[in-house]
């Protein structure tokens, strides 16, 4: 029993993981219609960012990761407008989008490799190691912290595209741009806020990530789950990415825990594939009113 | 414009092959009294530092040889060649040391990728070959057939595995052992295998055997899972980045038990990585510079090139150790007498006891190294062999 509940503790811990990066790519697909691949780029900068604030610039932890989350927006908007921005202009087809993302994406593996260094960086102790221990269960500090972070910053989300002005010319854009666009709104500008929001929860989702398991320049890599956490959930939904994020993370731990960790990703990848087979959208797909 | 390009290219290139051959040759005498002996391995590139050592060491074992009266009446004199770790540079180098060097013999390389591609030359060529420290399994045995002209001093990977196992089982007394490994690694799938054979066969009980796959960095599911089966050691045959994410998960989940790891563990970025949770923690590893046994080399090596040896050094030098011997009982330089003396070598390294074995010509139950994390440093405890 204190296994299952241990597990399940795990499974949520690397759920809210994914969920924080699941809902940047929500949130740029659910606009533009497309895999911002650069996004796992975007989160490996934003735990460098923090990285350097705290080691170098000796800043206090929520400095540094606001910080972080703040540079990561720059670069998001930054990378928006040099390698989007100009096929928009030529409204060229969304297999172009991708190929520019993944460029953009190799751009800032390699340009981190080439004035950083390959090599691992530790964040240094932050939240006391010891873990919560409730009756035989161990619940680590970090990972507290990641799931309230995940959560308050998932919540603020929401309220800001549910409750502000913007929000709304947000969610009117990803319903039709070319009628926003007549109504008035300037698609230009919501579609760089987007880039923004999610190149903020890039950069503090790199900050988390970066302390929990060290920094280096192919941590992009692991967005690769929260890409198919988000397909799992359905692109394009906000509520589907974090939802589908915890099932990836609690599949993929009671397989390893119960089954066999080398059948893992085989199984975690066999259920997406049943659940596009059955579900093509996704668990809560883009459908008209989930649209965010 | 085009055609102007390619010839600069070939000059430029057969330029910096010329240069590449040339660095290390053209000194000392030649002549009948003297004996050629190659070299290969990286004097350029970041594995330079490992390359240079090597040489170094054989330059200071030959002097030291040739002041001494020789070998066999003759004295030796070291070629060595750039590989840059190149494999195809290997083979130019292995190439070009016998056909115009006339090496009766060759120690290096320390790559195992090089290591690999030159088995083809030396049996074309017959002349043996001794690795330093090549430990990929395939260095000199193929699909089960052992090559003829490659030997190395070093253990090779999976041998770590028993060593581990052993020294769980018998020093330190763990009968219940947990593995966990990386199943897309075949150095770590190597470590797991002979470390469950060894701590099977000698009575211990593996209790769990869990996999990950390179370039996780969760390994909570698979630490719960052991936990639940309450091993007293937990053996993590992987590198340092892995090890000290999986210590530090096994302590948050409140795993309190011995940590075990092979020769990808030490590093600095270990300890600074994993802190208190590798703290009492053992490995395996080649040699250990604290080594009473290799004080001495260390020091004469220190007082010719004022530094110490990096691990390359310490089996270049049983590299050289173990060829002398085969020499002085073939009473020949001829290379294939040497080859056939090599498959029965036995003698007392200063990394450890080698005895080459006939049928894969690695050095059979060699020692290995022992060391115990303590106060956040690496103490040698002892060396180790596993025998069958």
């Amino acid at each position: 029993m204190n296994q299952i509940l241990q597990q399940l503790i795990n499974g949520f811990s690397i759920g809210s993981v994914y969920a924080l990066m699941a809902v940047g790519y929500s949130l740029v697909y659910s606009i533009m219609n497309f895999s911002n691949f650069a996004h796992g780029g975007v989160i490996m900068l934003g735990a460098y960012f923090g990285f350097f604030f705290i080691t170098l610039f000796k800043m206090p932890f929520w400095v540094a990761f606001i910080g972080a989350g703040i540079c990561s927006m720059l670069v998001a908007v930054l990378v928006e407008r040099m390698a989007y921005k100009p096929l928009r202009a030529r409204n060229a087809p969304f297999l172009y989008f991708m190929i520019s993302a993944m460029g953009a994406s190799m751009f800032i593996e390699n340009f981190v490799i080439a004035t950083i260094g390959p090599t691992f960086r530790t964040y240094p102790q932050i939240f006391p190691a010891e873990p919560f221990s409730l009756g035989g269960i161990y619940v680590g500090r970090l990972d507290m912290m990641m799931f309230l972070i995940s959560a308050v910053s998932l919540i603020a989300l929401v309220y800001f595209i549910e409750c502000t002005k913007l929000g709304k010319a947000i969610q009117a854009t990803a319903f039709n741009p070319r009628a926003s666009a007549l109504m008035g709104i300037n698609t230009d500008s919501v579609i760089l806020t987007v880039f923004g929001l999610g190149g903020f929860l890039a950069g503090i989702a790199g900050v988390l990530f970066g302390m929990k398991y060290t920094v280096y320049p192919q941590i992009g890599f692991i967005t690769i789950k929260s890409f198919i956490a988000a397909v799992f959930g359905g692109l394009g939904s906000l509520p589907g990415a974090v939802i589908g994020s915890f099932i990836l993370g609690i599949v993929e731990t009671m397989v390893s825990g119960y089954i066999m960790s080398q059948y893992r990703d085989l199984i975690s990848f066999s259920l997406l594939i049943l659940i596009l087979v059955f579900k093509p959208m996704g668990l809560m797909g883009k459908s008209v009113e989930d649209k965010a | 414009m085009q055609k102007r390009l390619i010839i600069f290219l070939v000059l430029l290139l057969t330029a910096t092959v010329f240069a590449a051959g040339c660095s290390n040759q053209g000194q000392g005498p030649a002549g009948g009294d003297v004996v050629k002996i190659g070299w290969i391995g990286s004097l350029t590139g970041d594995t330079a530092v490992w390359g240079q050592s090597e040489l170094n060491t054989l330059e200071l074992l030959a002097g030291e040889l040739n002041a001494s009266g020789g070998l066999l009446g003759k004295k030796i004199h070291i070629v060595g060649y750039d590989t840059r770790g190149d494999a195809t540079e290997a083979v130019n180098a292995v190439k070009r040391l016998v056909s115009q060097d006339k090496v009766v013999a060759i120690i290096g390389p320390n790559a195992s990728s090089s290591a690999m591609a030159i088995s083809g030359t030396l049996e074309e060529m017959k002349v043996p070959d001794i690795a330093t420290v090549a430990t990929n399994p395939k260095v000199t045995v193929m699909d089960g057939k052992v090559k003829p002209f490659n030997f190395r001093v070093c253990f090779i990977d999976p041998y770590q595995g028993a060593v581990a196992a052993g020294y769980a089982f018998d020093v330190l007394g763990f009968r219940k052992a947990a593995v966990l490994y990386d199943v897309a690694d075949e150095y770590s799938q190597g470590l797991a295998e002979f470390f469950i054979k060894t701590f099977e066969e000698k009575g211990g009980q593996i209790v769990a055997k869990e996999a990950f796959k390179s370039g996780d960095t969760d390994f909570r599911p698979q630490l719960a899972k052991i936990k639940a089966t309450n091993p007293e050691v937990i053996f993590m045959p992987y590198y340092f980045k892995e090890a000290a994410l999986s210590a530090k998960q096994a302590r948050d989940l409140g795993i309190k038990s011995v940590l075990m790891g092979g020769d990808g563990w030490p590093s600095d970025t270990l300890l600074e990585m994993a802190g208190d949770a590798v703290e009492g923690s053992y490995f395996v590893n080649h040699l250990d510079f604290d080594d009473p046994e290799v004080q001495d080399f260390k020091q004469r090596y220190n007082a010719k090139y004022g530094k110490m040896p990096e691990l390359n050094g310490y089996l270049a030098h049983d590299a050289f150790m173990v060829l002398v011997d085969a020499v002085k009982r073939a009473n020949s330089f001829d290379p294939v007498a040497i080859r056939d003396a090599l498959e029965t070598v036995d003698i007392e390294g200063i990394t450890g006891k080698i005895k080459i074995g006939k049928d894969t010509h690695n050095p059979e139950g060699k020692e290995a190294a022992i060391i115990k994390i303590e106060g956040g440093k690496y103490k040698f405890q002892q060396k180790y062999a596993v025998t069958d």
